[in-house]
């Protein structure tokens, strides 16, 4: 695996929300494509390269909790930002949380580790001083160090993730026995295709011995 | 997930002609207009059940398109009176563009087809005013509000069955496709929907139904996208979810597929060989989740969960379980209009029998504080709330508790520790010290204990009964305080105003190194009392258990217990004190005995 790196990552609680059930959060049963791609830009990324996921290792069984929580009710609006740049004054670009709540359900997952494996690959950005060697090991001394450009977070920023990097002789770490057989994980956000006017795709996630194949975003138009 | 379980169950349901077809929609219907064909009205008909004390709406499929919310929307063929006849009982400040947008509604559906049933309907409309009703034959106050039909006289069928009508329905339904995209529950490109039915039937939700997706505050939208463009779903596949959802919620008592824990409805469907299969799965769950009150019933029930627990396979004990039947477990909590999925829970029939047969196993306690199997999880949850007069309110169970109670016995996952503290707490509060509160601190426990065996711990065995060699001291100090209000019980009676255990349970459960002197030096005086009123035995026997209690905590009462402590501390009161009870036939004759000597 010459491009390929694997980082270990793990957090006490997790939230990859579906899409149709976004408004009471309700989770994936494991991280998604997107998410996992968040966490490696996190931690390096550049616009010469794309990560690309190859595989997802689930590492502990799936447990879910639920719980209720205080979160906003809007968001700022485009307009209120363009406004504020083309007058140059920010007086009105505020937010007050406490004036507009609403409280929301979550059901997340509990106790969660995973296993990225992913590649890059160049984008169209990319010039002749971009060469694999120097992504890869840029990447890798990052990922030894602890390094990241922001906290790689588990689906909703309220849940940091700790990543290692699995350096490529080491061993896998340990898969729970729950977690043997075949499971059909249904449909699963694999990434927006931001090029395209940011279409959602899905695949059909198929999680064997806790190994899901993710395949690659222009086959995921199932 | 969720979604595409419930758009497969919705298929199957199809085929068993159980739900309506696409475009069409179960409501309830209580009247109906009759008409003749040059469009006069002729009478009312009334379709209402009237087999109970009130007369109740019956249900027909009749079409829908979308959820009517604040604008004005009309239905084809049926509506409510505001809008089909143009009548209301109160004011109706939209009644004319109500009526209006009917009428429009129909001749725009129906203006170009050449059947005689709607021309004839048409005409109707056309001539239509709303001061005829009350001089129709079969008129009553009772017309006024509700949903009306209409049949053209001499015909059987109503006219929203009528095949000309339903296929110019269809066909208007599918001309008005929307943008194509990936359904993200069957995964085909096909037209997205964006109008969501609403879900009726979640209980304390809002009664004309609540959404389970929805998108109703920008801060749930993302990526540009405008309200329920946010999730991409066919509409076919809208359809599917909500028609099956409102099936599973429909009310009746013929629906076992439903069950209240806390405040989570709670709705399960399993999918087997065949119906037969799969109804014969949700009948056993259903019995699993409220255990039969007649006791061949229970008994039955209990020696088939005996035998799951001993690793006999379910298939064996009854035939038309099967093993690998696939089971759904969907629990929906309301919250304002909207609908939140407390848990989700997808395995086969085989392992959430054993999941179940565990727990009745942890919560068993001798002696049996109940009949039969084991307490409903509901009563269980009504045991963590404050008992007034020995009576819990639902409202007072904490909803999470319950949600996570439920999640545990589904899986066999821990039970939350939230259980534990509470029932501590309520027991210290009420001094409600009942068989079902000790049981469930004691399935937290052992269940516990199990799952962490293999940790390396060396947590005590709780006991399931009385436990004389047990050298736990929170469950030993339990036993000393029932043989304490024992004692104060045989010096003064039953009719204590405050008993030891109503004064002093919190703090000896939770302070024994301050409370137990005190009691021990008390319980000198219930001794010699009840010596004085020639129960010498009694005395004598309450006395050498105490001293062998005392013998087993070696030389001082711990200064405080944690909270699985006094969870044993429970534990051995309870046991202890029923203890007394059981043996109360033999330990008379002992007295009496006794007493025979020293004559």
């Amino acid at each position: 695996m010459a491009f390929g790196i694997r980082l270990h990552i793990w957090g006490e609680r997790a939230c990859f929300t579906r899409p149709e059930l976004k408004t009471e959060r309700f989770s994936y049963d494991v991280i998604t494509p997107s998410a996992a791609r968040g966490i490696l830009e996190a931690i390096y990324w550049k616009p010469a390269i794309r990560w690309c996921v190859d595989r997802i290792h689930v590492l502990k069984p799936i447990r879910f909790e639920s719980l209720r929580r205080n979160e906003v009710a809007g968001k700022l609006s485009e307009r209120t930002v363009t406004k504020a740049m083309k007058e140059g004054r920010v007086d009105e670009v505020a937010y007050f949380v406490d004036q507009n709540r609403q409280q929301r359900a979550a059901t997340i997952l509990r106790d969660v580790g995973y296993v990225i494996e992913a590649h890059f690959e160049f984008t169209s950005r990319a010039d002749d001083i971009d060469t694999p060697g120097k992504h890869l090991d840029i990447f890798n001394r990052r990922a030894r160090q602890g390094q990241c450009f922001h906290t790689p977070c588990l689906g909703t920023r309220e849940f940091p993730a700790n990543f290692t990097l699995v350096e490529s002789d080491e061993a896998m770490p340990f898969v729970d026995d729950q977690l043997s057989g075949e499971r059909d994980l249904g449909f699963m956000l694999h990434d927006i295709d931001f090029a395209d006017g940011k279409v959602p795709r899905f695949f059909r996630a198929t999680m064997r011995d806790g190994v899901i194949e993710v395949p690659p975003f222009e086959e995921a138009l199932a | 997930m969720i979604l595409s379980a419930l758009n497969d169950y919705y298929q199957r349901l199809a085929e068993q002609d159980k739900v309506p077809v696409p475009g069409f929609s179960s409501e309830k219907i209580s009247f109906c207009l009759v008409f003749s064909r040059e469009g006069e009205p002729l009478q009312i008909d009334d379709l209402r059940d009237t087999t109970g004390k009130k007369p109740q709406p019956s249900t027909y499929q009749v079409p829908v398109d979308k959820r009517r919310t604040s604008g004005i929307h009309a239905y084809p063929l049926w509506d409510k009176t505001a809008y089909s006849l143009g009548v209301c009982a109160g004011e109706g400040k939209r009644l004319a563009d109500e009526h209006a947008a009917f009428k429009a509604r129909q001749f725009s559906l129906f203006g170009e087809s050449g059947a005689p049933d709607l021309r004839a309907f048409l005409r109707l409309l056309d001539q239509w005013r709303p001061d005829q009703l009350a001089e129709l034959l079969g008129y009553s106050d009772d017309v006024m509000d509700t949903n009306v039909v209409f049949r053209l006289d001499g015909q059987q069928q109503y006219l929203h069955e009528n095949p000309e009508a339903r296929r110019i329905w269809v066909a208007a339904l599918e001309s008005g496709e929307g943008i194509p995209g990936q359904c993200l529950i069957t995964g085909e490109i096909a037209p997205l929907g964006t109008d969501h039915p609403a879900i009726r039937g979640v209980r304390d939700a809002q009664p004309s139904g609540a959404s389970l997706v929805s998108f109703n505050s920008d801060a749930y939208e993302s990526y540009g996208y405008s309200k329920n463009h946010n999730a991409s779903i066919s509409k076919a596949a809208i359809f599917g979810y909500s028609t099956a959802l409102n099936h599973l919620l429909r009310s009746g008592d013929d629906n076992r597929q439903r069950l209240q824990i806390g405040d989570a409805t709670t709705l399960f469907w399993a999918k087997a060989r065949d119906a037969a299969h799969a109804e014969a799965a949700e009948g056993f769950f259903a019995m699993l989740n409220d255990p039969p009150s007649d006791e061949q019933e229970a008994a039955k029930l209990g020696s088939l969960l005996r035998q799951v627990a001993e690793g006999r396979p379910l298939a064996e004990l009854d035939s038309m379980l099967e093993a690998d039947t696939q089971f759904f477990v969907l629990g929906l909590a309301p919250n304002a209009a909207r609908l939140s999925v407390r848990f989700w829970y997808v395995d086969n029939l085989e392992r959430l029998a054993r999941h179940y047969a565990q727990h009745y196993r942890d919560l068993q306690l001798a002696p049996m504080p109940w009949k039969g199997v084991a307490p409903a999880m509901w009563r269980l949850l009504y045991a963590t709330a404050p008992s007034r007069d020995g009576k819990a309110k639902a409202e007072d169970i904490p909803p999470q508790l319950a949600g996570e109670l439920t999640r545990a016995i589904l899986t066999g996952s821990r039970y939350p520790r939230l259980l534990l503290t509470n029932v501590i707490m309520r027991m210290r509060n009420d001094g409600d010290i009942s068989g079902i509160r000790v049981a469930l601190c004691k399935a937290v426990l052992v269940r516990e204990a199990r799952l962490a065996a293999h940790s390396n711990s060396t947590t005590q065995e709780v006991p399931v009964s009385l436990d004389p060699h047990s050298t736990h001291p929170g469950y030993l100090l339990g036993r000393l305080f029932a043989e304490l209000e024992n004692a104060q019980r045989g010096a003064l009676g039953n009719e204590v105003n405050a008993t030891i255990r109503d004064r002093y349970y919190g703090a000896a459960s939770a302070t024994p190194a301050s409370i137990f002197p005190v009691l021990l030096r008390n319980v000198q005086h219930h001794l010699s009392n009840m010596r004085k009123k020639d129960k010498g035995g009694l005395a004598y026997k309450i006395e050498s258990e105490i001293g062998a209690i005392v013998d087993g905590l070696g030389d001082s009462f711990p200064k405080s217990l944690g909270i699985e402590d006094q969870g044993r501390f429970a534990i051995g009161y309870y046991h202890q004190l029923q203890a007394r009870y059981t043996k109360r036939g033999n330990a008379t004759v002992a007295e009496e005995s006794t007493q025979g000597e020293d004559a």
